[in-house]
């Protein structure tokens, strides 16, 4: 099909007003089709993956490096502590996802606010078998969806360590942290184990579907 | 074959008070396991867990096998304890001592009075237990702990003595049933080598040895570790880990060539000895009990120490997250 050159003139790449060799923005034409496929080709490969940026936060000894390391693909089998903060990018249905784990000692959560700007999605992830501590961890996701920085941030609970005897169902964890009065932002509860990979690809499918469901 | 499901309650040791109580090997078998409310009690695991919680307790003696994942002690106080793990924490406790096998670096928070020394046990049943928790005997870093709350001019951590005597802080069990476990608290009979970790080095002569994988490696490793302490040598750190060919020629120089073809095999297990002449100790021991095995040593006294800090460089990088 013809299309008017940048000239208003018919274009046929020799004769584009640019010049042999110079970029033409008009598509092609019937006699010069490879010049229109050229164009396309040029624009899919400019088109970067959509950068997405994910909060990995909960208690201390949540699982929470352990998950961290199963998404980019990782030896798990050794992992230290985490003291300061990791971060990994993986690619996964289109989106990389720049994934920030941060240290969840209680002396250390006050510098989880440094890194609430931006956050495309909160992960958060519980020890589903420390029956001890879940009050705390309720706790501090309710200080988390109160944070401003983290306004319609989209959610998502993995209830981890679910390969241990004592480990609650996902549906427990979420009467005990009252997740259905959760009204500003959209959310998922996740059963896991990080150790084995169950059911975290199902929990990142849910993630690369809400990316752009930040509520305003 | 009908399963029988799993109880907790056989997986928790509470409330319990002056009571001696234990698993035998085989009852945990890689199970989770809870331990909460004891005071004046003697507790035993013998066999290997996935993960152990320990909360709100007081004055107990405690054995805890190989775990597989984190040990995490809360609220506990004065409390006697030899353990190995993937993972050590601690959270508001108070005067714990632990003869501690850990393969990465053990982290206190909000606690005080804390000391550590290195593992130190053995029983029959105890080395198949380390595999089975994907436990490496050689990876111990027990005396570098990492404090999230340091109070300026104090101290919340330290080592315990080192001539500490294990029993006098874990007795042996006193019950009929724990008695069957057949238990030697000897340093030269330790599943986990006895090592020095970040005490004082007696010298400044210290010697690389690197062994290559294969059916005796492990073997080979303790029969050197018993040769050399028994001539007087300290062993300071041992390390188990894959190896590249990259890091083989930072490592090894001029004689990568000969081991990088090993490297394939397996993680490589690496000693660190240390003491007056421990160059020429290694060596010649090498010479007289390994001669068909490949093995690198430290050269002289003075390639060693660069030997030995080349090799941590690379070695803690790799096992860094």
């Amino acid at each position: 099909m013809e299309k008017p050159g940048k000239d208003g003139g018919h274009c046929s790449g020799a004769e584009c007003h640019g010049g042999p060799g110079s970029i033409c923005d008009c598509e092609g034409t019937l006699d010069n089709p490879a010049k229109g496929l050229l164009s396309i080709l040029r624009k899919l490969k400019s088109t970067p993956d959509q950068e997405v940026r994910i909060l990995l936060l909960g208690l201390d000894n949540a699982g929470k490096t352990t998950l961290l390391k199963q998404l980019a693909s990782e030896d798990i089998s050794h992992i230290t502590p985490t003291q300061g903060f990791n971060i990994k990018s993986v690619q996964s249905q289109g989106f990389k996802l720049n994934v920030w784990d941060i240290g969840g000692q209680r002396k250390i959560r006050p510098y989880w606010r440094n890194y609430f700007e931006n956050t495309d999605i909160l992960i958060y992830v519980i020890d589903s078998a420390d029956r001890k501590r879940f009050e705390e961890t309720g706790q501090e996701l309710a200080e988390l969806l109160d944070e401003e920085k983290l306004s319609g941030v989209p959610v998502l609970i993995f209830a981890n360590k679910q390969d241990l005897l004592t480990a609650a169902p996902a549906s427990e964890i979420a009467e005990g942290l009252n997740l259905h009065t959760i009204r500003d932002r959209v959310w998922q509860i996740q059963s896991c184990s990080a150790l084995s990979g169950e059911g975290v690809q199902d929990g990142m499918n849910w993630v690369c579907k809400n990316v752009s469901a930040k509520k305003k | 074959m009908v399963e029988r499901p799993v109880d907790p309650k056989d997986y928790t040791f509470s409330g319990l008070k002056d009571e001696t109580v234990g698993r035998l090997p085989g009852k945990v078998a890689g199970q989770q396991f809870i331990i909460q409310d004891c005071e004046n009690c003697s507790i035993y695991i013998f066999d290997h867990s996935a993960t152990i919680t320990i909360d709100d307790c007081v004055n107990c003696q405690i054995f805890l096998g190989p775990i597989k994942g984190s040990v995490f002690f809360r609220d506990c106080k004065d409390c006697k304890c030899i353990v190995a793990c993937q993972q050590f924490r601690t959270r508001d406790c108070r005067k714990l001592e632990v003869f501690l096998c850990c393969a990465t670096q053990p982290i206190i928070e909000s606690s005080t009075g804390m000391k550590f020394g290195c593992f130190q046990y053995y029983y029959p049943e105890l080395a198949l237990q380390f595999k089975d928790a994907g436990l490496s005997i050689f990876n111990n870093t027990w005396s570098d702990i990492h404090d999230f709350t340091p109070v300026s001019g104090e101290n919340n951590w330290g080592l315990l003595p080192e001539d500490a005597v294990v029993q006098d802080y874990v007795p042996l069990p006193s019950s009929e049933e724990l008695k069957a476990v057949r238990i030697s608290t000897d340093a030269t009979r330790s599943i986990i080598p006895i090592t020095r970790g970040r005490r004082q080095k007696s010298s400044d002569e210290s010697c690389l040895v690197v062994f290559f994988a294969g059916d005796y490696t492990t073997a080979n490793a303790r029969k050197l570790i018993d040769e050399m302490t028994g001539k007087g040598f300290q062993l300071v750190q041992t390390k188990e880990v894959s190896m590249k060919a990259e890091e083989a020629h930072r490592v090894f120089q001029q004689h990568a060539p000969e081991f990088i073809p090993l490297l394939e095999e397996g993680p490589v297990v690496a000693l660190e000895f240390n003491g007056d002449g421990a160059v020429e100790g290694c060596q010649s021991t090498i010479n007289d009990v390994f001669s068909g095995t490949k093995v690198f040593v430290s050269e002289s006294k003075a390639s060693a120490s660069q030997d030995v800090e080349n090799f941590y460089n690379f070695a803690d990088m790799q096992m860094g997250m």
